[in-house]
């Protein structure tokens, strides 16, 4: 797919995403102040985070279905060990997500397992964990702790928080490291075609640990960002992250079989999400109604997507 | 038949890094006695230790589970073996359809309208997800879509409350033991052979299987491979319905929580009974007697206190180890 192909197709989805806001915005007026954008933000942060590591990980044509129990399991550690300081906690947290995520790629890249049932057993395992280390219940940072997290609420320009000024990082790092290093071209080729990958020399381990490690430090973030910042974790917690942050890559246009999309598509997706579930829950549908609506958009990009294929496939097949 | 015999030899032994139908038996047979050994390992441990484990309350209590397990592992083992991977809705299918069938009965709907109604809902469920996954979408992805959409469905079907059936007349189907046996434990062990003899006897049965083993030979050969599919889901869908009706009757009302876990141990039962997740191979038997070390090993943990993260954990651990298990046994040698 050519350059322009790809810029042709970013606008498209950039155009979706207009249409979306433009739908709620008609009907809300909240959402032009800098306060409604700022919220916007911050609501983004932990979908944001999370599915650049998903996506990442659908890159190298692989998935990591087990990011929410990472995230929540992360959590719960990053809560427990604040004494340390924010940020060493923090740091604390990202380096054991992975740590996961490196263990979980070494498997699959070793064993050849599918990466979806493999990571099935982890989701799984991943959230038992969590619930053992908090015996079951919420863990919230002492009282006496809370003091050092209030700079999550700063504000910078207006509606930039520290969580979001992070998210762009996040986004503008990994989106360079995709581009211009050889490890993310690497993961781009094992995702495009493993077997031309292997047959040109491009080793097969490598970029899959690193894709897996991707996923689980970013969902580490995620989990440890925002159970700082409200100052509890639960174990339970973030069961919805998996499927948001799918959508996100599907509507950002990251392939399923991997090997195509980048983060600008992800950033796309995932305002679109946002603007989509901000703008429901904003007309009054009560919070499960939201759940509703996010598992609806993605069936809605998926057959969306089989339609335009099946289209492209018989509009080829005709001209041929 | 026949020839549809002769092209099932060709498919099945040219799809690539399988190893020959012999070695492949010998070593499904390898990994059910390895089950074999484990629930009677886990029945003399258990029978050691825990006390109330070998009565036959709980003789009754492991079967009634199992039975609901299996069911759903049964209509799970036709998306397996039609090459679909797994359908992440079960959990989230059953709900809806436990919500549905207490609406309609406390709509005064009555109970063969209202299961009627349920099931052909439920068969609905299922073969949205099956068109969609037939015409080539990825299945864990669209089916993990429609558990949220379920999910969030059951949500509003009871304005996310209890609906309580307000009538007994359903109680009988969830909680009656003609002979002794209860009634979930009677639609299984008819389904179980029921479902293994429509696989391995029957022309959609052997399309089923076939489309598992090499999708593009299967197509080649004109076998309509989105149907497969379909019916694959469909079959699972109107088994979770068969297991929210259980629950519903059973209980006399539908909770949000029922079957909190399904979706795991139904896996867990697949990947246990050592059904080939690349499709293709296996039985429903293999999907039942998963189903029921599964809720063995569950029974076994409960009564020795496992909390319920303890409990999940171990569930993951074996989804985890039974995964690489099976799919070194099954490496091209």
């Amino acid at each position: 797919m050519g350059r322009r192909d790809t810029i042709n197709e970013l606008c498209i989805r950039a155009g979706f995403m207009v249409l979306v806001y433009l739908v709620f915005a008609l009907q809300l007026p909240n959402y032009h102040t800098a306060t409604g954008i700022a919220a916007l933000l911050d609501g983004a942060v932990l979908i944001g985070t999370v599915s650049v590591g998903v996506g990442i990980s659908m890159l190298a044509g692989e998935f990591d279905l087990s990011v929410g129990s990472l995230a929540a399991l992360t959590g719960i550690i990053v809560v427990q060990v604040v004494g340390l300081g924010v940020f060493p906690a923090m740091l604390v947290g990202v380096a054991f997500a992975a740590a996961i995520g490196a263990l979980q790629g070494l498997a699959i890249g070793i064993l050849g397992v599918n990466s979806l049932v493999f990571t099935i057993g982890s989701l799984i395992g991943l959230r038992g964990v969590a619930m053992v280390i908090s015996g079951e219940n919420s863990v919230t940072i002492p009282i006496d702790q809370l003091d050092e997290i209030d700079f999550f609420t700063d504000r910078y320009l207006g509606i930039f928080s520290p969580l979001s000024l992070g998210m762009v990082a996040v986004f503008v790092l990994f989106g360079l490291f995709l581009r211009y290093t050889r490890w993310g071209r690497e993961i781009y080729a094992i995702g495009g075609g493993r077997n031309e990958a292997k047959a040109a020399g491009v080793p097969l381990l490598r970029p899959m640990v690193i894709a897996f490690t991707c996923s689980g430090a970013l969902a580490g973030l995620g989990g440890s960002v925002l159970s700082l910042r409200l100052g509890s974790a639960t174990p339970l917690g973030f069961d919805t992250l998996l499927l948001s942050a799918a959508t996100t890559c599907l509507i950002g246009g990251i392939a399923l079989d991997g090997g195509r999309g980048n983060v600008i598509g992800i950033a796309i997706g995932l305002f679109t999400l946002r603007f989509f579930i901000t703008g429901v829950a904003s007309l009054g549908a009560p919070y499960y109604v939201q759940n509703l609506a996010a598992g609806a958009l993605l069936i809605l990009v998926i057959a969306g997507q089989i339609g335009f294929r099946a289209l492209h496939q018989r509009r080829a097949f005709h001209r041929a | 038949m026949n020839s549809l015999r002769i092209v099932a030899d060709l498919i099945q032994t040219g799809s690539g890094g399988e190893i020959d139908p012999n070695t492949a038996a010998r070593r499904r047979r390898a990994a059910q006695i390895m089950l074999a050994v484990g629930a009677i390992v886990l029945i003399a441990l258990g029978g050691a230790t825990t006390p109330s484990f070998l009565t036959f309350d709980n003789a009754l209590v492991v079967i009634r589970q199992a039975s609901v397990t299996g069911i759903v592992a049964l209509g799970m083992s036709y998306v397996t073996i039609s090459g679909n991977l797994f359908a992440l809705s079960a959990e989230e299918l059953a709900i809806l359809t436990a919500c549905i069938f207490g609406w309609l009965m406390r709509a005064k709907f009555g109970l063969a309208l209202s299961l009627l109604a349920t099931l052909v809902f439920a068969g609905l469920g299922g073969a949205v997800q099956g068109a969609i996954i037939g015409l080539g979408a990825d299945p864990i992805i669209t089916t993990l879509a429609f558990g949220g959409f379920f999910r969030g469905l059951a949500s509003v079907v009871s304005q996310n409350q209890n609906i309580l059936l307000e009538t007994n007349a359903a109680e009988w189907l969830g909680t009656a033991r003609p002979l002794g046996v209860p009634t979930q434990s009677w639609a299984f062990l008819i389904l179980t052979p029921l479902a293994w003899f429509v696989l391995q006897k029957t022309r959609l049965g052997r399309v089923l299987l076939l489309t598992g083993a090499n999708r593009a030979a299967a197509r080649a050969t004109g076998l309509r491979v989105g149907q497969a599919g379909l019916i694959g889901v469909t079959l699972l869908g109107i088994c979770c319905g068969m297991a929210g009706i259980s629950a519903a009757a059973q209980f006399g009302q539908a909770v949000a929580n029922l079957f909190q876990g399904l979706n795991f141990d139904v896996i867990a039962a697949i990947l246990v009974g050592g059904i080939a997740l690349r499709g293709g191979q296996g039985s429903p038997i293999q999907a039942a007697l998963g189903a029921a070390f599964i809720a063995l090993l569950q029974n076994f943990m409960l009564l020795n206190d496992l909390s319920s993260g303890w409990r999940m954990t171990v569930v993951g651990a074996l989804v985890t180890l039974a995964t690489c298990v099976f799919h070194v046994l099954q490496r091209r040698r």
